[in-house]
């Protein structure tokens, strides 16, 4: 479904992905894993198109992306559900949602998508007409997700959706990416909660200083050497 | 008594257009990020294409208000798509883009500047328009049409940002243009229409502007200065706060005017300082 190759990116003359290789077939829930600031967030921004690769291609539901803008890129149906929540803090829940549902497409069944949504998050629907600024952290990252839905996409990304939030919190929104993976939707998860996250994803890429440095099915990465020191602390 | 009177009521009418000049500007840069230094030039465009329309074939005023917002709105829609685009297209971060496109503008203020004093010279002209005064206050016909038209635009400029779908877009590209190009809004032509409703904005108070007031070609700086004091005033990047700062600011004029007529300017800026020391962040900002 979802296929980069080769991709080399970063900010000016500091390059942060090095020769980045990933797939992400349909139905799959995959997980990339690693330490602050080793480019795993990059990688997202540069497969939504908020950055451009320097070299390399990313092709999605069989055509090439490298070179689309944001909009066009959840137009086809790729949902990129970015770090620390970045909500339209002025503007109202429902109004957060709408944005969501802005490409043509989900506009149209926008209520529809909403009603679905709200069974998801439960907390949001209370709240639909406060702004999105009054929301605790877990309520904001709630949002942020169902804002990320409200598209209908075919492959949601999701930038570390556990991070600032309470443990308790945090083993929601692990319970709500297993019931979105469920319901069909594939996941690209980017966590630094390395326990939990091989815990519900089906396969992981560990990444380290921008390269590739491991890559299995959850079980198999959980008991290697390896990713038990580095990032289990046993 | 009645002297107050009929100074707040001009200074609401003038605050009027204060306000739609300034949420014209308030569009063009706190959206779009173009501290548009030409701003006061397509009030004076949409000021003598009134002119020019009235005197030619007796065009209504209230009619050029649709030409030069429609017209002018083109204008802002083509420059942006082209010169501004292409600018932040090739700056490497949102502050060179500001210090760039503000430079590009002073290069519009001269060439509409004098592109107009070609057409229409440098002399003053004026648009008699509904100019006998209303019986009981001193207030000239023109004057309240020209508020009914702000209130009316300024209604339904209202109603396109909470309810439309465009609208909602952009209140959302003012926030995190980022964020909103990741819900799928295609970032530069939101950008490109804000930046064309921010100058028929000014078009159209530069219509309202020739049925009250003597135009000249030289006009429209005055005006950017008022709007950019506005601007802050409100709290950049707030349209509420440019509407609330235009009104206090006209009203201020009308006062000052009434006894010291020389010392407007100087009130304005008196205004802007004292509010920049109590208030660094506007009347409406956070």
């Amino acid at each position: 479904m979802l296929e980069v190759n080769g991709i080399n990116a970063g900010y000016g003359r500091i390059q942060v992905l090095w020769d980045m290789s990933v797939n992400v077939g349909e139905g799959e829930f995959v997980a990339l894993v690693g330490a602050n600031g080793a480019g795993k967030t990059t990688l997202l921004k540069t497969i939504s198109g908020v950055m451009r690769p320097t070299s390399g291609s990313i092709t999605f539901l069989g055509k090439r992306i490298e070179h689309a803008n944001p909009n066009q890129i959840v137009n086809m149906g790729l949902s990129h559900i970015p770090e620390s929540r970045r909500l339209f803090t002025d503007m109202s829940i429902r109004e957060n949602l709408e944005m969501g549902a802005y490409p043509g497409r989900s506009w149209k069944i926008r209520r529809a998508t909403m009603k679905w949504v709200f069974g998801l998050f439960p907390r949001l629907e209370e709240r639909a007409g406060q702004l999105a600024r009054t929301l605790s952290g877990g309520e904001q990252q709630m949002l942020a997700m169902g804002r990320g839905l409200m598209s209908r996409p075919k492959l949601v990304m999701v930038d570390e959706p556990s991070n600032g939030l309470a443990p308790l919190v945090v083993t929601e929104v692990f319970q709500i990416l297993k019931s979105l993976h469920n319901e069909g939707i594939t996941i690209l998860l980017v966590e630094q909660n390395v326990r939990q996250t091989l815990a519900v994803a089906d396969r992981a890429y560990v990444i380290e200083n921008g390269h590739l440095a491991l890559e299995g099915a959850c079980r198999m990465l959980a008991a290697s050497d390896h990713v038990r020191k580095a990032y289990l602390g046993l | 008594m009645v002297a107050v009177r009929d100074i707040i009521i001009t200074g609401l009418l003038l605050g009027g257009v204060f306000a739609l000049v300034s949420v014209g500007l308030s569009l063009e840069y706190g959206v779009a990020r173009v501290l548009n230094v030409a701003h006061g030039e397509f009030i004076m465009l949409g000021a003598f294409l009134t002119f020019w329309l009235f005197s030619s074939v007796n065009l209504n005023p209230l009619v050029s208000i649709l030409v030069s917002g429609v017209f002018i709105f083109v204008i802002g829609w083509f420059l942006h798509s082209t010169l501004f685009r292409r600018l932040m297209d090739s700056s490497p971060s949102l502050e060179v883009f500001e210090g760039q496109s503000m430079l590009a503008s002073f290069g519009l203020l001269y060439v509409v500047q004098n592109i107009a004093r070609l057409i229409w010279g440098s002399q003053t002209h004026q648009v008699l328009f509904l100019s006998r005064t209303v019986t009981g206050a001193q207030i000239p016909l023109n004057r309240l049409v020209s508020l009914g038209v702000v209130i009316v635009i300024g209604g339904a400029f209202y109603f396109f940002l909470a309810r439309t779908r465009m609208g909602k877009a952009i209140r959302a590209s003012a926030q995190d243009p980022t964020t909103a190009g990741l819900m799928g809004v295609n970032i530069h032509t939101v950008l490109a229409i804000c930046f064309g409703l921010g100058l028929a904005m000014a078009g159209i108070a530069g219509t309202l502007i020739s049925t009250v007031y003597a135009i000249q070609t030289n006009m429209g700086l005055q005006y950017t200065v008022i709007a950019m004091i506005v601007v802050v005033l409100g709290g950049l990047g707030s349209i509420s706060g440019a509407m609330i700062g235009g009104v206090i600011l006209g009203i201020v004029s009308q006062l000052v005017t009434y006894f010291q007529p020389t010392m407007t300017f100087i009130a304005y800026y008196a205004i802007f300082i004292v509010l920049l020391l109590v208030r660094p962040k506007g009347i409406m900002g956070k």
